[in-house]
């Protein structure tokens, strides 16, 4: 059923909204931030999604010969989720590599000791 | 002969394509490296340049379909360019900054290491902002956006062995990922309503139909470009990027970055969801905009370093800015955008000279410097220049924008008789002499007092680094004196574009999408500007003079004596020279500490706000995360 879908799409992004704002370790951080993209994806492809739709995939004298829509899925949201999963992966990997640096610097990847700047 | 709709797509591709030339041949050769960086800039300056008499002046709109994919039976497919002038107002901006923040990075990087890098980067971010102002396509506007946080994040965590310059990189990047992960999900939500990415097909799908899951698409987008043009509470993470970027940066981050915010917003309310009359929605973002502004200057007094003080006003001033954009008057539109415009100027200025000041005396921290004019008076000039815009004294740039600005506010207050924009005029007014208060310290800290002995060699800085400073402070005067040709050629036609909708729907879908949607424009009745009229002026001078006589005439006479006696008399020897006075020649109140007194006063709120600003990742995230919370039920509750 589709409505799972979006309810487990809510629930993967306001999880990983809460790990970002209440863990302190900065690696948990950017894990918080990779589930909340999971769940963005989960949502944008369940957008697309026609139950029992086959693949979109038809010669242009198919669709002439009226073959509704609702027989297929419509690809521009499965386009945009690649997008942002690879979007989602850079934006992880560019985290991960600031805190191995924070860690060189600063020998802690603990957010309440990561804060030279401030007030 | 290539047609002028091809311009913005070749001035686009035309950065990219250049940051990625710069990597493989400029890498080591320097030459070939500045050569590459300037055509790049130049050009994308020249294409955007050339679209101002068709665009701005004969009030066309250019349309560009990605590989000629045109709509098919009124459902767009492909990517479109849609550039009216709207659109074509922030193009210029970004162009500018483009050009002026490269002709200052090759001689005020020249020390750095890894330049191929940086140009990479630059010339990344210049591409994606003025990718994100030109698209027509709302996908293609995200994508704009991630490129920009990754570039501006790198480039902020460029220098790495600064100060801070790693820890102000990630949270940028988290804070600058949750608003982007905001869009997305609106722009998901929006495509599951109206099954297109068209910003102009969207616009005419959502004629009349706020359903719950608009209300919330809505939402989540206005969060997200309240991100980017990080207004309270999103803007924490802005003030550290642009005090540890090296300072070419900042003066982009502050000249397009948020102005890219900014222009999203802009787009969003006024002609994707087309809401600004919605009175509610006037009121949501005036308060965003006036409590963005208070907050930004007040922490900008308490700060000792030059550059994150900029950074704080920078927030400060896009306060300004989008208080005026959400009063949905033409009047106020028209001087948000010049504002924009202005602060693009001036604070591209300012931090150019703070850039100036690190770059000859190798620190921008206020207790550190000072009595720099007799050594660079050039830059001193500059600055003067930059920092009169922005207090708003006449005849500077500053002073127009923000005179539109209150007039603006205390009309709306006049014609809607709610006398919450009222207030907001008080604050703007407040908010304006903190401002002047603040440069007034940042002046007599860096500029004049006494020049400390390890700064005795200083020199002046390379003519290249000068021309770009100069080419500002020309534009801040020549803005501020002739701004009804400013508010005829560029506000008039940007402010229209907004208003306007239907030709922007019907030049991208074809003609009569508009009206076949039941989308009509909304009448503009011209913008009826009193702008600072000299009497007026005289007036008020007056009125204050003699407010001011009255004070001192009256208030108890208090010269020569000694106040009580506060607790930290025996602490800080400042307190008691200062009012003592006998006991030393020289004060013992530094530059940077001029307005100790002001601070101390309010030492209750100083304490709080700075506390508040505690520098933990999770705690911004926080408010990220609760500020949206709360968008999302104000727009639930208030729009609809």
């Amino acid at each position: 059923m589709i409505i799972v879908n979006y309810v487990v799409a809510v629930l993967l992004l306001v999880l990983g909204l809460y790990a970002v704002c209440t863990q302190k370790n900065l690696i948990k951080v950017v894990l918080g931030l990779g589930i909340i993209d999971y769940g963005i994806n989960l949502l944008i492809v369940s957008v697309g999604f026609n139950d029992g739709g086959t693949a979109p995939i038809f010669t242009i004298s198919d669709l002439l010969n009226g073959i509704s829509s609702n027989f297929f899925v419509d690809p521009v949201p499965q386009a945009l989720t690649l997008t942002s999963i690879v979007i989602g992966a850079c934006v992880d990997a560019m985290a991960l590599a600031l805190v191995i640096m924070i860690y060189r610097k600063y020998k802690t990847v603990n957010a309440d000791e990561v804060r030279r700047i401030r007030g | 002969m290539i047609s002028v709709q091809h311009f913005p797509v070749i001035a686009v591709m035309g950065l990219f394509l250049c940051a990625f030339l710069v990597e493989i041949f400029g890498a080591k050769n320097k030459f070939i490296r500045n050569t590459i960086v300037l055509i790049a800039a130049a050009g994308a300056f020249a294409l955007i340049a050339s679209l101002i008499k068709p665009v701005l002046l004969n009030g066309e709109i250019i349309s560009y379909w990605m590989g000629n994919w045109e709509p098919v039976s009124g459902y767009a497919i492909g990517i479109g360019y849609e550039i009216d002038a709207l659109n074509m107002f922030f193009a210029l901006l970004v162009v500018t900054t483009i050009l002026l923040a490269a002709i200052y990075s090759i001689k005020y990087m020249a020390r750095d290491h890894h330049l191929g890098h940086y140009y990479t980067l630059f010339l990344m971010l210049s591409g994606s902002v003025l990718g994100l102002v030109l698209t027509g396509d709302i996908f293609n506007m995200f994508v704009m956006i991630e490129i920009m946080t990754f570039a501006s994040v790198a480039l902020t965590a460029f220098r790495n062995n600064k100060f801070g310059a790693l820890e102000a990189g990630f949270k940028y990047l988290i804070i600058g990922s949750i608003g982007s992960s905001m869009t997305l999900a609106g722009i998901a939500l929006l495509y599951a309503q109206c099954h297109t990415l068209n910003m102009a097909q969207i616009s005419a799908a959502l004629t009349n139909s706020l359903t719950p899951t608009t209300v919330l698409a809505f939402a989540l987008m206005f969060a997200g470009f309240g991100v980017k043009s990080y207004i309270v509470p999103f803007h924490a993470p802005a003030a550290e990027a642009y005090m540890t970027a090296p300072t070419s940066i900042s003066m982009v981050f502050s000249g397009m970055v948020n102005k890219a915010g900014v222009y999203g917003m802009i787009r969003l309310v006024y002609v994707i969801f087309r809401a600004m009359d919605l009175a509610p929605l006037q009121l949501i973002l005036a308060t965003f905009g006036t409590v963005t502004m208070f907050i930004g200057v007040t922490m900008a007094l308490a700060q000792h370093d030059f550059k994150r003080l900029l950074a704080f006003h920078s927030i400060s001033q896009i306060g300004y800015v989008i208080t005026a954009i959400g009063l949905g008057t033409v009047l106020g539109l028209e001087a948000g955008l010049f504002h924009a415009m202005n602060h693009t100027l001036f604070k591209g200025l300012l931090f150019l000279t703070a850039g100036a000041v690190l770059y000859a005396a190798g620190t921008t921290d206020l207790d550190k410097l000072g009595g720099l004019s007799k050594k660079m008076p050039k830059t001193t000039v500059c600055f003067l220049i930059g920092a009169f815009s922005i207090s708003g004294l006449p005849p500077f740039n500053g002073f127009a924008s923000k005179w539109m600005i209150y007039q603006a506010t205390y009309e709306k207050a006049a014609t809607t008789g709610n006398f919450a924009y009222a207030f907001v005029t008080i604050v703007a007014l407040v908010v304006s002499v903190m401002t002047l208060a603040s440069f007034i310290k940042v002046t007599q800290a860096v500029f004049f007092g006494q020049l400390p002995e390890n700064l005795k060699d200083v020199r002046e800085v390379p003519l290249l680094m000068r021309v770009p400073m100069w080419i500002m402070s020309v534009l801040c005067v020549l803005s501020g004196v002739f701004y009804n040709v400013v508010e005829k050629y560029l506000l008039t036609p940007a402010a229209n574009a907004a208003f306007n909708v239907t030709n922007y729907i019907d030049k991208m879908m074809g003609d009569g999408t508009a009206a076949a949607a039941g989308v009509t424009n909304i009448t503009v009745d011209g913008a009826t500007l009193s702008l600072w009229n000299p009497i007026l002026w005289l007036v008020l001078f007056a009125i204050v003079l003699i407010a001011v006589c009255i004070v001192v005439l009256t208030g108890e006479n208090t010269r020569g004596r000694v106040l009580a006696k506060t607790e930290n008399d025996s602490e800080d020897g400042k307190y008691a020279t200062f009012f003592g006075g006998e006991k030393s020649t020289h004060s013992h109140v530094a530059g940077s500490d001029l307005f100790w007194g002001f601070k101390h006063d309010f030492k209750g709120y100083f304490k709080f706000i700075q506390g508040m600003h505690s520098g933990v990742v999770s705690d911004y995230a926080l408010w990220a995360v609760v500020a949206t919370a709360l968008i999302v039920v104000l727009m639930f509750v208030f729009v609809h």
